[in-house]
């Protein structure tokens, strides 16, 4: 809202501002009768990097869901920027979500395309009626999908199969497919839980990034609490579906870790065995 | 939970089993069912076949010259049987092509993954499960009925019949697969055509070209016998020699055939090989 | 042959340079050969291509005909044949597995000796390649034109097939019991008794039951040349072009096909889930 339209009249951020990101009274109840989020309210400024960290089956998927609509919610609204997500669908849905770009654990990419059709994807949203017939991309979509790649820094593997590279390539390439929709909102559902450390932290760092430079709105999941604390600014702690706690993520304690995954880190020491 | 048996060499308490499952009843009933069904099978007077050993035993000697008469190829015959041949093989790789062509939209149609829509895949599964229940020489009798006598009907008979296999097994492979890479096009805004377009469809080729020569190695075989209802190919030829009781001939041909068949089927294992 | 992009945004970043792209040289020509061959034999064909135009035309009026008034009183007639096609489909059906499987696994590798491996599988090909309607008017010439005849044909037309099946169950499986099996001291009958039937055994089953799902359909096509059944009635009012017969006997074939193949079906997913 201030900085980054700042930034865009200065000429350094892409074609499009961030959003901010709104929840509220958001419950997310699976036909199954889970209930995947309750009441939960949050609001996420523009240009934010926030982590939102908890076990699993806490709430963490269906929370990122919602903000693209790939969840749709029981009750309550999600807001991104000028757009209620919650309630849209067909063609305005997809107009919405080609401002959201996302990436995953595992990366969903298409192993046996090369990474040039991978990014490519990114571009399908803006496509025009007759292009959505045609299937070919304009010249502007292969210009925006290569330099996206070149952000990334991995131009150099632009017409390798997919599937041939390792698994920080192929985030390093989702990233790409995602900065590709000129987005206004970058998601990130475990981006690095399927990465080694090093990787990992090098995937954490091009969203950081990502952030800094282009002042995007950055909504990851993590499950490592070293990486929320070094790489975010702001920390979501989600259990059982509700929201408890929510602070600078620098601040974090170990005891509010404890608090959010609902037990101990540390397993308790054991009394010695009898002999 | 059996109780654990005491440590020590003097154990008192007899070992506890839980209750065995009872699975004779089923199988019993299960293995009934099928001998009263076979019975069923056997009996002449519902329509069963009439298991008639003694028939083989008479007519053996008849059958046994038959028999040495076919192993004994005329290859005189040889040249006559080109055109038809290529004919045959003609239809066999054309009616492969365009199944191939219409296979793709029809697969796309057919799997969960790439349409969502129930109504409509639904509908194009029945409309191929109801193609897929009419045997090939069945479509051919009625399509020579139909339009004439020649190659047409036989090339519509092979494109339905190879459009039937290629869809269901293709689109059950497309079902039962997982396709992450779907998601992230639909997060990013996607249409399914879009998907399907760009993504799906290559994706899944080398599913689809392994039917798709799959139904060519089909077609051959089939093709050949088209013509014993008169839709095409080297069966006519094959029916009229039978008639004629000219064996040394059929013999010929059925050689043929069966060279066709091994070298189409070697082909393709290697092309196989080479596009997975 | 690397290409370089001039970006459109701004002028002060450096032009992309991208690696060259793979050559598509002989996935081209092949391409180009096959579309040539194709090209050539449907040019060549005897087949009059402006007939189509008339296709649908005529599938319609066929199809008024057949399935307009379909002729039910012969139904009864239908249904005994029917029921002709039926038990040949079952009996040849049984014949073939009853033969295949033994050879089947005679034929599998680490089972018999190998000059019996090579003569098998040597012969479930060439039984293969031998179209199933050559096979019946072969034996069509030792046994007469009787629904019999029809059941050997199906037994032997079959063998080809499920010996494949069987020797490639056997050789998929994995070795870990046949391993346990041996290291206990089994010989080969025991291995083949203790290891490899229980864990063959739901395939197997399976694809009895898919011979059987193949063999109503050939059993139709075996009447159509003579050896009784739904398919020599079905080829006779053909001839006599009474379609509303022949519409009733379509949809009497049809439905018999698709409730055994859903039968079918059904029993084969039930067996492979209890594997």
């Amino acid at each position: 809202m201030t900085h980054d339209t700042q930034a865009a009249e200065a000429g350094h951020a892409p074609a499009s501002a961030a959003w901010p990101i709104r929840l509220d009274g958001v419950s997310v109840i699976y036909p199954n009768g889970t209930a995947a989020l309750r009441d939960v309210s949050l609001t996420i400024e523009a240009g934010e990097m926030v982590s939102v960290v908890g076990l699993s089956g806490s709430g963490k998927s269906t929370l990122i869901r919602t903000v693209n609509g790939l969840v749709p919610v029981t009750s309550g609204t999600v807001t991104v920027g000028p757009h209620t997500v919650s309630g849209l669908s067909g063609r305005r849905l997809r107009e919405v979500r080609g401002h959201v770009g996302m990436i995953f654990q595992g990366f969903n990419l298409a192993p046996r395309l090369d990474v040039y059709r991978n990014t490519l994807v990114g571009r399908f949203a803006r496509a025009g009626v007759l292009r959505r017939l045609l299937g070919v991309p304009s010249a502007r979509d292969r210009q925006v999908a290569l330099e996206a790649l070149d952000t990334v820094g991995i131009l150099e593997k632009v017409w390798a199969r997919a599937g041939a590279l390792s698994g920080g390539q192929q985030q390093r390439v989702a990233i790409a497919r995602a900065l590709s929709q000129e987005p206004s909102i970058m998601l990130a559902d475990e981006p690095v839980a399927s990465l080694d450390p090093p990787t990992a932290h090098a995937v954490m760092a091009e969203l950081a990034r990502i952030n800094a430079d282009r002042h995007l709105t950055v909504l990851v999941n993590l499950h490592l609490m070293d990486l929320a604390r070094q790489y975010t600014h702001r920390m979501i702690g989600l259990r059982d579906g509700e929201l408890v706690y929510d602070g600078p993520a620098a601040e974090a304690t170990e005891a509010d870790f404890e608090q959010i995954y609902g037990r101990r880190i540390q397993p308790p020491q054991r009394p010695a065995e009898q002999p | 939970m059996s109780a654990p048996a005491s440590p020590g060499p003097t154990s008192e308490a007899p070992l506890v089993l839980p209750p065995r499952p009872r699975t004779w009843p089923r199988r019993a009933l299960t293995l009934a069912a099928l001998a009263a069904f076979t019975l069923a099978t056997c009996l002449p007077a519902i329509g069963g076949v009439e298991i008639d050993l003694g028939a083989i035993a008479r007519n053996w000697r008849h059958g046994a010259a038959n028999l040495s008469a076919l192993m004994q190829p005329n290859w005189a015959f040889v040249p006559r049987t080109i055109q038809p041949m290529l004919e045959t093989l003609q239809m066999a790789f054309v009616g492969a092509a365009i199944a191939a062509a219409l296979s793709i939209p029809l697969t796309l149609w057919a799997a969960r993954p790439t349409n969502p829509n129930t109504v409509t895949r639904t509908a194009v599964r029945a409309v191929i499960n109801v193609i897929r229940a009419v045997p090939d020489l069945v479509w051919a009798t009625i399509l020579v009925a139909m339009v004439g006598v020649g190659a047409l009907p036989g090339l519509l008979t092979l494109v339905l019949f190879d459009v039937g296999i290629v869809v269901k097994l293709v689109s059950e492979a497309i079902d039962s697969a997982d396709h992450p890479y779907l998601e992230a096009a639909r997060a990013g805004g996607a249409t399914q055509g879009q998907m399907n377009r760009g993504l799906a469809l290559g994706q899944n080729l080398p599913l689809f070209a392994n039917q798709w020569l799959y139904a060519l190695e089909l077609n051959v075989r089939i093709s050949a016998i088209l013509g014993i209802v008169g839709a095409g190919g080297i069966g006519r030829l094959l029916d009229e020699r039978f008639g004629f009781f000219a064996y040394g001939d059929v013999s010929v041909i059925i050689l043929e055939i069966l060279v066709v068949v091994l070298v189409i089927e070697a082909a393709s294992n290697l092309l196989r090989r080479r596009l997975a | 042959m690397s290409t370089t992009l001039s970006p459109a945004v701004t002028t002060d970043r450096p032009a992309l340079t991208l690696p060259p792209r793979p050559s598509r040289r002989g996935q081209t020509a092949a391409t180009a050969v096959v579309g040539l061959a194709l090209l050539v034999s449907a040019t060549t064909l005897d087949v009059a291509w402006a007939d189509l135009l008339d296709l649908p035309r005529a599938v319609w009026d066929y199809g008024v005909l057949m399935f307009a008034d379909p002729d039910w009183s012969r139904l009864p007639r239908a249904l005994f044949e029917m029921w002709r096609s039926i038990s040949m489909a079952w009996l040849g059906a049984l014949l073939c597995v009853v033969v295949s499987i033994p050879l089947g696994m005679l034929a599998a590798h680490g089972v018999g000796p190998a000059w019996l491996r090579l003569a098998l599988r040597g012969v479930f090909a060439v039984i293969r390649a031998v179209p199933e309607v050559i096979i019946a008017l072969v034996l069509l010439t030792v046994t007469g034109l009787t629904p019999f005849t029809g059941v050997l044909a199906l037994g032997i037309a079959g063998i080809g097939t499920q010996g494949k099946w069987t020797y490639e169950t056997i050789e998929t499986l994995r070795d870990g019991a046949a391993d346990a099996v041996r290291a206990a001291g089994g010989g080969r009958l025991a291995v083949i008794r203790w290891a490899l039937w229980p864990a063959a055994l739901p395939a197997l089953l399976s694809f009895a039951l898919y011979r059987f799902e193949i063999s109503i359909r050939m059993s139709a096509v075996l009447g159509i040349v003579g050896a009784g059944g739904i398919g020599s009635m079905l080829a006779n009012y053909t001839n006599y072009r009474e379609w509303d017969t022949v519409g009733m006997l379509l949809i009497v074939v049809v439905a018999t096909t698709m409730l055994v193949d859903a039968v079918s079906g059904a029993l084969r997913r039930r067996i492979m889930e209890g594997a």
